[in-house]
């Protein structure tokens, strides 16, 4: 029997016998905790393993990207502790200034193809991207893993996505995604690999790729891959990462609970309205729909990419008066890339308000909260209640919310 | 077997109402971590919740962030098992790594009310409710089993460890 992608990369990392719906224990090639959850995991390691080493400081590492640099003196004294535990343990810290630590995980090349990583971060399953195993997990496990290299995991089943057809501007990636979203719910996926296919992920980029990637998490599953690697791909990801990467690739016998296709020819942008990922429109159906602020940014689309996508629609247009644009990078290397690009200048001269780089409005308590009775429109992957404040949020794709804040409503960038 | 009432809650309940990310780092000790429970969902159940009381719910319950404290502050509840139809996979984690028991089963989701009596015999695998309604799920895994008795990933590996096998 044949094996998916999952049951490969897992049987890799395990003396165990791997298939869906055994348990096995699986070795871990980097742990990692953010400012979220890593306190909790030195506070947990200290009380459950005192002054005992962590089983390999080369393979751990702190990502600060939550509240950075620190808003609260909560966040302040968190992240103080993470630094101190760190220090103890000799482990490397990427601190406030160095952005979203998925991303500076695939950046620094130490988030592979076929390796596995876990850490404190639920879209940590975005390394998917580049096919490697990433895991977002709790403070328990995390601190487990910082000890023992290991984890427990249950083999996941895994589901096939076909993609058929293709789209053009102004539609992206991101709404692909939320296509994708409108079609599994949070069921079709649940707690499984899901691996995308089709001839049009072949063009997908790594910008893209991730977007994708990040919200398998929304769709409930385990991880996503985009197996199709192509020779313009592998270069993508060597020049990004310094790392040569194969794609691993599902055997042709092997077993999968289930396949979906999905037909995106001609696709026009799509947006989810509040308070669910998948509750996904036209943006057709929502114009009109009057707005208070826009996020650009986040794990799902805070790459320079996703940014050019917003300079495109904002070149030579301002942010309508009283429109308040947010934009977070998604790291120090994306924002380097901003300036040297010019886009940091366009994205300034149109009005948008642009912050350093990390997991901004997305994350409830540092630049993007909104407060009761406002309306926003976001790059981001969650629109629950209370995720990002009191306020309502819409996701949709960067050149949908830069037309949004142009025009002070809901709009497709073509109805400018 | 332990009894209590079902709090009945529909699908999708996410971390942020479980537990709401405001508090996630103000708020470290248990009792005060009761208080916040379930608050963006059902204001009224930190106050009335009672040991042994159970969660019962639909489908992806406690999807959204990887906070740990959304199991933490249903098991410093006093809650005896979540049942659910199926459940997010980071929750379903934290909740075991935590020693507190989720239990996926479509029938009891559906037919269990809100304020209904229950209890759970977790070595035959049954949820008895009302008018002797009774509910098979499958046992767990004796690894699960094993984590749960301990109290948690922690000490079930300290406890692998300290019989000198490896877990």
């Amino acid at each position: 029997m044949g094996k998916t992608i999952i049951e490969k990369i897992i049987q890799d990392h395990t003396q165990d016998e791997v298939k869906p719906g055994k348990i096995v224990w699986m070795d871990l090639d980097i742990r990692s905790a953010r400012d979220f959850g890593g306190p909790n995991v030195a506070k947990h390691y200290e009380r459950e393993y005192r002054d005992e080493p962590v089983a390999d400081p080369t393979k751990t590492y702190f990502t600060f990207d939550l509240c950075v640099p620190a808003c609260t003196l909560k966040y302040a004294d968190n992240q103080q502790i993470c630094r101190g535990f760190a220090k103890k343990h000799r482990i490397a810290v990427f601190d406030v200034d160095k952005g979203i630590g998925s991303h500076v995980l695939m950046e620094e090349g130490l988030a592979c193809a076929g390796k596995t990583v876990v850490g404190t971060d639920s879209h940590l399953n975005i390394l998917g991207a580049v096919g490697c195993f990433g895991q977002g997990m709790g403070d328990v496990d995390i601190t487990f893993a910082f000890k023992t290299g290991k984890t427990w995991f249950e083999v996941p089943e895994s589901l096939r996505v076909t993609i058929k057809g293709g789209f053009d501007w102004p539609t992206s990636a991101k709404d692909l995604t939320l296509f994708i979203l409108k079609n599994l719910g949070t069921e079709k996926a649940a707690l499984k690999a899901v691996e995308f296919l089709g001839d049009s992920t072949t063009n997908l980029t790594l910008s893209n790729r991730i977007t994708l990637c990040s919200m398998v998490t929304e769709m409930a599953g385990i991880i996503g891959f985009v197996p199709q690697f192509d020779e313009p791909f592998v270069q993508e990801i060597l020049d990004f990462s310094g790392e040569k990467m194969m794609s691993i690739q599902g055997d042709p016998d092997a077993e999968y609970s289930d396949e979906v296709e999905i037909d995106v020819s001609g696709l026009p942008p799509q947006i989810a309205a509040p308070s669910s990922p998948t509750n996904v429109f036209d943006v057709s159906e929502l114009c009109g729909t009057e707005i208070h602020s826009g996020f650009i940014g986040s794990c799902t689309n805070g790459r320079l990419e996703d940014l050019q996508e917003a300079v495109r629609v904002l070149k030579g247009k301002k942010v309508k008066e009283g429109i308040m644009l947010k934009i977070v990078p998604a790291t120090q290397k994306v924002y380097a890339e901003l300036l040297q690009e010019g886009v940091l200048e366009d994205l300034f001269r149109s009005g948008a308000i642009i912050s350093n780089p990390g997991c901004g409005g997305c994350a409830e308590g540092h630049i993007g909260l909104t407060g009761r009775g406002e309306v926003q429109v976001s790059t981001g992957n969650r629109n629950f209640a209370g995720k990002q404040g009191k306020g309502l949020t819409y996701l949709a794709s960067p050149a949908v919310v830069a037309a949004s804040c142009v025009r002070g409503e809901i709009c497709s960038p073509e109805d400018l | 077997m332990k009894k209590g009432r079902a709090w009945k809650y529909g699908n999708d309940v996410n971390t942020d109402v479980i537990f709401p990310g405001k508090y996630t780092y103000a708020v470290m000790e248990p009792e005060e971590m009761v208080r916040h429970a379930l608050e963006d969902l059902d204001p009224g159940f930190a106050d009335k919740v009672q040991p042994g009381d159970v969660i019962v719910a639909g489908k992806n319950f406690g999807c959204g962030s990887s906070r740990e404290q959304a199991a933490t502050c249903l098991k410093c509840a006093g809650v005896q098992a979540v049942i659910a139809k199926s459940f997010a996979r980071i929750f379903y984690r934290n909740a075991i790594n935590q020693g507190l028991p989720v239990i996926q089963s479509v029938e009891a989701a559906e037919a269990i009310q809100q304020g209904e009596e229950v209890a759970i015999d977790f070595q035959k695998g049954e949820i008895i409710a009302e008018d002797k309604k009774v509910f098979s799920f499958p046992s767990f895994p004796d690894f699960v089993l094993g984590i749960l008795e301990a109290g948690g990933l922690i000490p079930y590996t300290k406890k692998k460890l300290s019989k000198k096998r490896s877990f």
